[in-house]
């Protein structure tokens, strides 16, 4: 905390949009890899990779491989990768765009509790979303990028209580705000 | 003047050997193929045998050759068409199956238009499959070429008993030369062979990364997924980096399915191509058949029982060769899993090192290596003393083979899914745990294939290199033991028996390791280790 960033770090830890799992290890392995620059004692390492398992829902499926779990639950055991490494920032690049969307909408809620759980060391975490119902539901600030190349065009800070409900008149205002902003496309056209 | 233009028109002449096999392995693999598509059964026993038949070092089909071509044809043209026929066999399988692959995997949309617009065999062939071959065709050519080449420079001249047979080319001339003394003559044909070496080795290149720009799909997505056949894995650098069909080639990892076709006008066609199958695999069959029984009417019952008394020794000669061939196999590994590693993450290094990696494997082993045993023999016989063959053998193995489990490797990595280098940089793996629990899982088909290849590669070293009678300046390289020079000395003394019968032991334990080992492995490596099954993108 307080250092410059130089090089990837575990602990700024990024949540693939492909959700990227190991298929030649099982979920606990994959989240052991997380560890592995901590240098820790291998019982330690298994205490802490199942609990975070345990963390994203995912006890008892620690000896399954990935190509035996839905996608919903590859993301989580990606999410418990990311979260073993304890890190300070979470850098998720549209972590639910390939699920359905009953799944996402329960992975955000877990994501949600688990982003304000005691249990992790995370002080924030950075989403990239296309999904406005997502980004009012789960951000405390949101910055708008549009146009070609892409820009800030807005920065909207959303002050609504937690847990936050869609059908709240002003959930529904924000999302008008960020709708406007996004529309329409705006294209900086090259002059002849 | 005239023999520099002696040893360009040699090295015209075993090069238009060389593309008159490739031009006839693409042009039968087209034909084959498309029977295959269109009939189970024919696909079953042309796999099979295409698969078998492959993993047979091409010293194998020598028996056949000297007694077919050369004793039944003879002359002038059984003396061509034997060694023509010797590079076909190290060059057609991987050529087939590619075009195999190729024509499984064209995309069930392309067909059904295909289909709909009533193409019929000539159209679907000139419109759909002959181009969506090209790419693979193209991805198999500088490997086919250097194969090609390696055996073709030994293949032009050969000898039984007493007799010598020999073709005019670029191989039978520096032989010819280095037999002579005339070593400065031999280098500079050598020198000639390199340069238009090099120039096809560039025009092949292009070749293939044209072709994957003409022909390559932007998505190559298909519902007939493949099982069949071997992971085609023997590309060049450049198309791979074009993200050529062989990056993904680890998609195609369930079994195949017929495609159902309801319209009864279609199901007649299938029936008649159904018919031409049976027939073509059941005279395959027979084909067979009647060689093996012709072989084993014409030896004496004395001879057989001297060669069945004989196979425990056999068997002891191909144990001593298959750990040669260990021994290569894993030294190439090795240096290939750091190497190859290595360069893929010093881009630029990488940009210089791959083309002449390439180019290098594409010079035929056999052509220099007489130059190279004569320049180092006596620096490295007082270190090695008696090792000195061994080592050389060894030597030469290695140079034969090592660029195939290289460049699969090297492939398997270029081809790992972006997402595993950044989850590696963001966890801070050490250079050890990138290498077991990612890099090296991740390429494991890869390595498998290549591995398969530096295995079959390997015997083709071990063969010429065992008994080399008058390798340099009268000498002759030659082991203690082992199976490849027992064939030599047999086929030297003309006991052609022998040669068969050894050929044939050989020919089985292949197959068993084969069957059990190295599919099986392939089996494991399509089952676990497939890197992209790991990113998962509904």
């Amino acid at each position: 905390m307080g250092k410059k960033v130089l090089h990837p770090t575990p602990r700024i830890a990024l949540i693939h949009q492909s959700i990227a799992t190991f298929p030649w290890l099982t979920a606990l392995e994959n989240v052991k890899l997380g560890l592995k620059y901590r240098k820790l004692p291998k019982e330690e390492e298994e205490k802490i990779a199942r609990k975070m398992l345990e963390l994203v829902g995912l006890q008892g499926f620690e000896d399954f491989y990935p190509k035996q779990m839905s996608g919903g639950m590859r993301q989580r055991v990606a999410i418990a990768r990311a979260l073993a490494a304890d890190p300070y920032v979470l850098l998720m690049d549209e972590p639910f765009a390939h699920l359905d969307e009953l799944t996402a909408e329960g992975l955000r809620q877990e994501i949600y509790s688990t982003i304000f759980s005691e249990d992790t060391s995370l002080k924030t975490a950075v989403m990239v979303s296309h999904n406005m119902n997502e980004v009012v539901e789960l951000s405390d600030k949101v910055y708008v990028l549009n146009g070609s190349p892409a820009t800030v065009v807005g920065e909207v800070i959303i002050d609504l209580e937690r847990p936050r409900n869609p059908k709240d008149p002003r959930f529904q205002e924000y999302l008008d705000t960020l709708y406007k902003l996004l529309t329409p496309v705006k294209k900086r056209v090259k002059e002849s | 003047m005239i023999f520099p233009l002696l040893a360009l028109l040699a090295v015209g002449v075993t090069v238009g050997r060389v593309f008159i096999t490739i031009i006839l392995s693409i042009v039968t693999g087209w034909l084959l193929g498309y029977l295959a598509l269109k009939n189970r059964a024919f696909e079953n026993v042309y796999i099979s045998l295409s698969e078998v038949l492959e993993s047979v070092p091409v010293i194998s089909f020598f028996p056949v050759v000297l007694i077919f071509f050369v004793s039944d044809i003879g002359g002038f043209l059984g003396t061509q068409l034997a060694v023509i026929f010797l590079v076909f066999t190290a060059v057609v399988w991987n050529i087939w199956m590619g075009i195999y692959q190729a024509f499984k995997t064209v995309p069930e949309n392309l067909n059904e238009v295909a289909e709909n617009l009533r193409l019929g065999f000539l159209g679907k062939m000139s419109k759909l499959y002959i181009p969506f071959s090209i790419p693979r065709i193209a991805a198999n050519l500088i490997p086919s070429f250097a194969d090609a080449m390696f055996y073709i420079t030994v293949s032009e001249v050969f000898s039984v008993g007493n007799s010598n047979y020999a073709v005019f080319g670029i191989g039978s001339l520096i032989s010819r030369l280095t037999t002579l003394g005339l070593y400065n003559q031999a280098l500079y044909a050598l020198g000639i062979l390199a340069v238009v070496v090099v120039f096809i080795t560039f025009g092949l290149r292009e070749f293939a990364s044209f072709s994957v720009q003409r022909y390559g799909l932007d998505t190559e997505s298909s519902n007939k997924a493949l099982r069949r056949g071997r992971f085609r894995i023997r590309y060049s650098a450049k198309v791979s980096n074009a993200i050529a069909p062989v990056s993904k080639l680890a998609r195609y990892v369930t079994r195949s399915k017929t495609v159902p076709v309801d319209v009864d006008e279609e199901k007649e066609k299938v029936r008649q191509w159904g018919k031409i199958g049976i027939v073509i695999a059941a005279l395959f069959l027979l084909g067979i058949s009647y060689s093996v029984f012709t072989v084993i009417r014409s030896v004496s019952p004395q001879t057989w029982s001297f060669l069945i008394s004989s196979t425990p020794y056999d068997l002891v000669l191909i144990g001593i060769d298959y750990m040669r061939v260990g021994v290569i196999s894993v030294v190439s590994l090795l240096i290939a899993i750091f190497v190859g590693y290595w360069l893929s993450v010093h881009e630029r290094t990488e940009r210089v090192v791959i083309p002449m990696i390439q180019t290098v494997a594409s010079f035929p082993a056999p052509a220099y290596f007489p130059l190279l045993y004569g320049a180092t023999y006596s620096i490295l016989r007082p270190v090695l003393g008696g090792f000195t063959s061994e080592f050389y053998v060894l030597l030469l193995g290695f140079i034969s083979t090592f660029y195939y489990v290289f460049y699969s490797y090297w492939m398997g990595i270029k081809n790992m899914p972006k997402e595993y280098w950044e989850v590696m940089d963001n966890l801070n793996l050490t250079f050890w745990q990138r290498l077991r629990r990612v890099v090296i899982p991740s390429a494991m088909p890869y390595i498998v294939a290549g591995l398969t290849s530096t295995v079959n590669s390997a015997w083709g070293g071990l063969a010429i290199g065992e008994y080399w009678p008058d390798i340099y300046d009268g000498r002759t390289l030659e082991v203690h033991q082992g199976l490849m020079k027992e064939l030599a000395l047999a086929d030297s003394q003309g006991n052609l028996a022998l040669v068969g019968w050894l050929s044939i032991l050989f020919a089985i334990i292949v197959v068993i390791y084969s069957l059990f080992f190295t599919r099986k492995l392939m089996d494991l490596a399509r089952q676990k280790y497939v890197a992209e099954e790991g990113i998962y993108a509904a």
